[in-house]
C-alpha cells in the first residue's frame, strides 16, 4: 500500500475562490431586479460573458476549462461518488479500507443507476456543475462528449499527479482519458474486452465444439443445429431498441473488424463495408430464426438467462460476474471464450468499452476526491477486491499479477476466465474514436438495426441512410 | 409552457376617472403583495423562457457558444426526425383526442344520469387515474403490456389470442400509447364536461320532451350545444397536452420502436440531454410553442362561441 502514497502534498494548494458561481449569478440576478427582465439579462450576458451560463463553464462556477488543479484539503472533506449498480456497490465496499489511510475524508457512494446517471450528469454539467457529485463514474461512450461540450466540467487531474500513472493501464486507454497528452480528464477503471459466454451443455447436446468455431458464419451454422436440437436461440437482441444499448452486439462485430462509427479524424464511417458486413450477419441470424427478442432491456436479458433462451451471450468481460450472480445454480454449465472472428483469420480481441472515474470541475474537494479515485483505481489490491466481488475487469495491468485472474473458475467449468480476457487485453486493440457525437450515432444505428430486425430492411440501405442523417445532424463529413 | 388564450389587452385605462382619485397617490401595497410571486415568476419562468430563445440562436462549436442566427430553425425544417415527431403527434391529435373526448362526453352524460346509483363513487373512480404520477403509470403500463410477461398478454392468451407486440411493433406501440393516454385523461375531461352539463337548465330538456324529442334528439339539440364551451376547453387543453407529450412515450417506449412513438417532447429531451445540443433543443421548444399557439387560435376560431347560442 505504500505505492499509493498520494502525491497531493506536492500539489499546489490553490485556495483562490475561483469562478465563484454565487457571484456570477448574483450579478445577473441583480440585473434582473433592476427591472432589466430576462431579455436584458440575456443581452447583458451576451455582451460580457458570451453565453457561458447555460453551457457549464464560466458563470456556472467552473473555471472556463483551465482545469482547476488541486482544490480543497487532500486529507479532509466530505465527498460524494456517483456510480451505478455493481460498481457502486464495490466502491462502497472500498470505503472502510480507504478510511484507514484517509480518516478525514467522508465518502458517500450513490447508486444513480444506468442509463439514468448520464442524464443526471448532463443536467448537472449544463447547470454549471450544480449538484454534481465530486467523483463521477463515466463510460467511454460519454467521456468525450462531456469533455468537448462542457469545458471545465471535469477537473484536470494532471496537476494532482495523474500523469504518474500513465503507463499503469492497459494499452490504448490513456489516449481515451488524455486525448491531448497533457490534460487528464479521468482515470481508467474497467477495461472490457468482447466476450462469448455460452451454455456448454447446449453445445454438447448438439455435438458442436464451441472452441473450434473460427468465424461468425460457422457460428450461425452451429446456431441452426442448436435451435433444431434444443430449441434455444443462438443469441438475443433488444430488437425494437427499447434501451440505448441495443446495438452492443453490432458494435462488437464492428470492432472485431477494427472499425467503428467514426474514423480517427472524426469522419463518419457508419456505412463502411465492415458495418454492412456486421449488420448483414445479424440479419442472417435473424432471418434464420436464431435471434430471440430481448425487448425491455436488462430485465428481459436477465429472464432470458434464467430461462436459458439463448445458447450464447456475446457480452464483454463484466458480464461474467452477472451470470454467476443471476444463475448460481447453473454452475458448470457455462463456458467463456473470445468471440469468433468476422472474417476467417481475423482478430478475436476487441476492447469494446471502458469506464473511468473523473472528478467534477465544480467540486470543492477535488484533492480529497482525487485521493479516493487514486485509491480505488491505481492500487492493485482495490482492483482485485472489486474483481472478486463483481468480476469487473480492471484496466490496471498490475492487478493481473494477482492469483484471482489465474484461478480456475468453478462456475465456468474450471476455465481460467481471467486469463481468457487478459489475453484479449494484451492483444493490440485499435484506438476507437467515440467523438462527442457518439450518442447520436448510436441512436441512428439502433434504429437502423430495428428496421432490419423488425421489418427485414436491407443493411446497406439503412446504414447509408443513417450515415446521411448523422452527417446532416452533426455537420461531420463522410469518410469516403 | 402553457398557452393563455388571447385576451383583449386590459391595459386601457378608462378615461374620465374622477379627479379625486387622480390626486391620491396609488398605494404601493398591492404591488408589494404580488412582488414575491412576480419575482419568482420572472426568475423561474420568464428568465428561462427568454434565455431559451437566446440559446436557440446559438450552437456549440468546440465547447464555445457561437451565434448562428436562424441556423437551428432552418435545420429543423430539414430534419426528418422532426417531421416524424410532428407526424406522430399529429396522429395522436387526430385519432386519440377525438376518441377520448367522445368517450369523456359519453361518460359525463352517464355520470349525470339520475338512473345511476352511487354516482360519486363512479366519478371518483374515473377521475382517479388523473392523480397518478405520469412516470408511475407509464411504468405500470409498460409492465402490463410487456410482450412476454405482461398481464394483458397473459389474459389474452387465455382467450387463445397470441402474444401481441404491444410495445415492440410500431403500430402497436402507437396504439398502446393511445390506450395509456385515454386511461389517464378521459376521466379528467369527463369531470370538466360534467361540471358544464350540470349547468344546462332542466327546463330545456322538459321543453324538448314536450316537443316530442327522444333521448338522442335531446342529446343532439340540447346537451351538445350546452357542452360547447366545455368541449372547446377540453379540446384546447388536450391539444396542448398532446403537443407537449413527453412522459408517457419516454417511459413506455423511449420514443421507439424505430421512432414510431417519437414526440416533439422526447426529441427535444434527447437533443438536450443525450446530445448536449441545447441550442437545437431550444429551437425545437420555440417551434413547438408557435405550433401550439397557432393550433389554439385555430380551435378558438372553429369551435369558439360565435354569439349565436345561449
Amino acid at each position: 500500500m505504500a505505492d499509493v502514497e498520494t502525491n497531493n502534498s506536492t500539489a499546489p494548494q490553490d485556495r483562490s475562490p475561483q469562478g465563484r458561481s454565487p457571484q456570477g449569478r448574483l450579478e445577473r440576478r441583480s440585473v434582473l431586479r433592476l427591472g432589466g427582465g430576462a431579455m436584458a439579462a440575456g443581452l447583458a450576458a451576451f455582451g460580457s460573458l458570451g453565453l457561458t451560463g447555460c453551457s457549464g463553464d464560466g458563470a456556472g462556477g467552473l473555471d472556463g476549462g483551465s482545469g482547476s488543479g488541486a482544490k480543497g484539503d487532500p486529507k479532509k472533506g466530505k465527498i460524494s461518488v456517483w456510480s451505478w449498480q455493481g460498481p457502486a456497490a464495490e466502491l462502497k465496499a472500498l470505503v472502510p479500507e480507504f478510511n484507514k489511510t484517509h480518516p478525514g475524508i467522508e465518502v458517500t457512494v450513490e447508486d444513480i443507476g444506468n442509463p439514468a446517471i448520464w442524464d443526471k450528469i448532463t443536467a448537472g454539467m449544463a447547470a454549471g456543475g450544480q449538484g454534481l457529485a465530486d467523483v463521477l463514474h463515466i463510460g467511454v461512450d460519454y467521456l468525450p462528449g462531456y469533455v468537448e461540450r462542457f469545458p471545465g466540467g471535469l477537473a484536470d487531474l494532471a496537476p494532482l499527479g495523474a500523469a504518474t500513472h500513465k503507463d499503469a493501464f492497459a494499452a490504448g486507454l490513456w489516449g481515451t482519458v488524455s486525448p491531448d497528452g497533457k490534460k487528464v480528464n479521468a482515470l481508467p477503471w474497467e477495461a472490457n474486452s468482447a466476450g462469448f459466454y455460452y451454455r456448454a451443455d447446449l453445445f454438447e447436446k448438439t455435438g458442436v465444439d464451441a472452441d473450434a468455431l473460427q468465424t461468425w458464419d460457422e457460428t450461425i451454422e452451429a446456431g441452426k443445429k442448436i435451435k433444431a436440437k434444443t430449441g434455444a436461440h443462438l443469441l438475443g437482441i433488444d430488437k425494437p431498441a427499447s434501451q440505448p444499448d441495443a446495438a452492443n452486439f453490432f458494435q462488437t462485430l464492428l470492432q472485431l473488424q477494427g472499425a467503428f462509427y467514426f474514423d480517427l479524424e472524426g469522419r463518419i464511417t457508419l456505412d463502411s463495408p465492415e458495418a454492412v458486413r456486421a449488420l448483414t450477419l445479424i440479419k442472417t441470424m435473424n432471418d434464420a430464426g436464431l435471434v430471440s427478442d430481448l425487448a425491455g432491456g436488462w430485465n428481459a436479458l436477465m429472464s432470458s438467462l434464467k430461462k436459458g433462451t439463448n445458447a450464447v451471450v456475446p457480452y464483454p468481460t463484466w458480464f461474467g460476474g452477472i451470470i454467476e450472480e443471476q444463475v448460481p445454480a447453473e454452475s458448470g454449465k457455462w463456458k467463456v471464450r473470445l468471440p469468433p472472428a468476422v472474417r476467417r483469420g481475423g482478430t478475436t480481441a476487441a476492447t469494446v468499452n471502458s469506464t473511468h472515474l473523473a472528478v467534477s470541475g465544480s467540486s470543492q474537494h477535488q484533492s480529497a476526491a482525487w485521493a479516493f479515485v487514486e485509491f480505488a483505481l491505481t492500487r492493485p489490491a482495490s482492483q482485485v477486491k472489486i474483481y472478486r466481488g463483481k468480476g469487473i475487469a480492471p484496466a490496471l495491468m498490475k492487478a493481473y499479477d494477482d492469483n484471482v485472474f489465474h484461478e480456475p473458475s468453478t462456475f465456468f467449468s474450471g476455465q481460467r476466465k481471467g486469463e481468457v480476457f487478459l489475453a484479449a487485453l494484451k492483444a493490440q486493440s485499435p484506438a476507437v474514436n467515440y467523438t462527442s457525437d457518439y450518442a447520436r450515432a448510436l441512436k441512428l444505428v439502433t434504429d437502423a438495426q430495428s428496421k432490419v430486425l423488425l421489418k427485414g430492411a436491407e443493411p446497406a440501405k439503412v446504414l447509408a441512410e443513417a450515415a446521411a442523417d448523422l452527417a446532416r445532424q452533426t455537420g461531420r463529413k463522410a469518410a469516403k | 409552457m402553457t398557452l393563455a388564450p388571447p385576451v383583449a389587452a386590459t391595459g386601457a385605462r378608462r378615461s374620465g376617472a374622477p379627479a379625486a382619485r387622480r390626486r391620491r397617490r396609488p398605494s404601493p401595497a398591492p404591488y408589494l403583495f404580488v412582488l414575491p410571486a412576480l419575482l419568482l415568476f420572472a426568475a423561474f419562468k420568464l428568465y428561462p423562457i427568454g434565455w431559451s430563445f437566446v440559446m436557440s440562436l446559438h450552437r456549440k462549436v468546440a465547447g464555445a457558444d457561437t451565434f448562428v442566427g436562424a441556423d437551428n430553425y432552418l435545420r429543423l425544417l430539414d430534419d426528418p426526425l422532426f417531421w416524424t415527431a410532428l407526424r406522430n403527434t399529429g396522429v395522436i391529435l387526430a385519432v386519440q383526442v377525438p376518441l377520448m373526448l367522445a368517450l369523456a362526453t359519453g361518460l359525463a352524460v352517464a355520470l349525470n344520469s339520475t338512473l345511476l346509483r352511487g354516482r360519486s363513487v363512479f366519478r371518483l373512480g374515473f377521475f382517479l387515474p388523473m392523480v397518478t404520477g405520469l412516470v408511475a403509470y407509464g411504468i405500470a403500463f409498460s409492465v402490463l403490456l410487456n410482450k412476454e410477461y405482461g398481464l394483458v398478454n397473459w389474459l389474452l392468451s387465455g382467450l387463445g389470442i397470441g402474444p401481441v407486440p404491444w410495445l415492440t411493433d410500431g403500430l402497436w406501440a402507437q396504439i398502446s400509447l393511445g390506450l395509456a393516454l385515454t386511461w389517464h385523461y378521459t376521466g379528467y375531461n369527463a369531470v370538466i364536461l360534467l361540471a358544464r352539463l350540470q349547468n344546462v337548465p332542466k327546463e330545456l330538456y322538459d321543453a324538448a320532451s314536450v316537443d316530442g324529442a327522444g333521448a338522442f334528439a335531446a342529446f343532439r339539440h340540447v346537451t351538445l350545444p350546452g357542452l360547447r364551451p366545455a368541449l372547446l376547453l377540453t379540446t384546447v387543453l388536450s391539444t396542448i397536452g398532446t403537443l407537449q407529450l413527453f412522459d408517457e412515450p419516454m417511459v413506455l417506449t423511449g420514443g421507439g420502436p424505430d421512432n414510431a412513438t417519437l414526440t416533439i417532447g422526447v426529441y427535444l429531451y434527447r437533443n438536450a440531454f443525450s446530445y448536449f445540443d441545447f441550442g437545437y433543443a431550444s429551437a425545437l421548444a420555440y417551434a413547438l410553442t408557435v405550433l401550439i399557439g397557432l393550433l389554439g387560435l385555430l380551435q378558438f376560431r372553429l369551435l369558439g362561441d360565435k354569439g349565436s347560442t345561449s
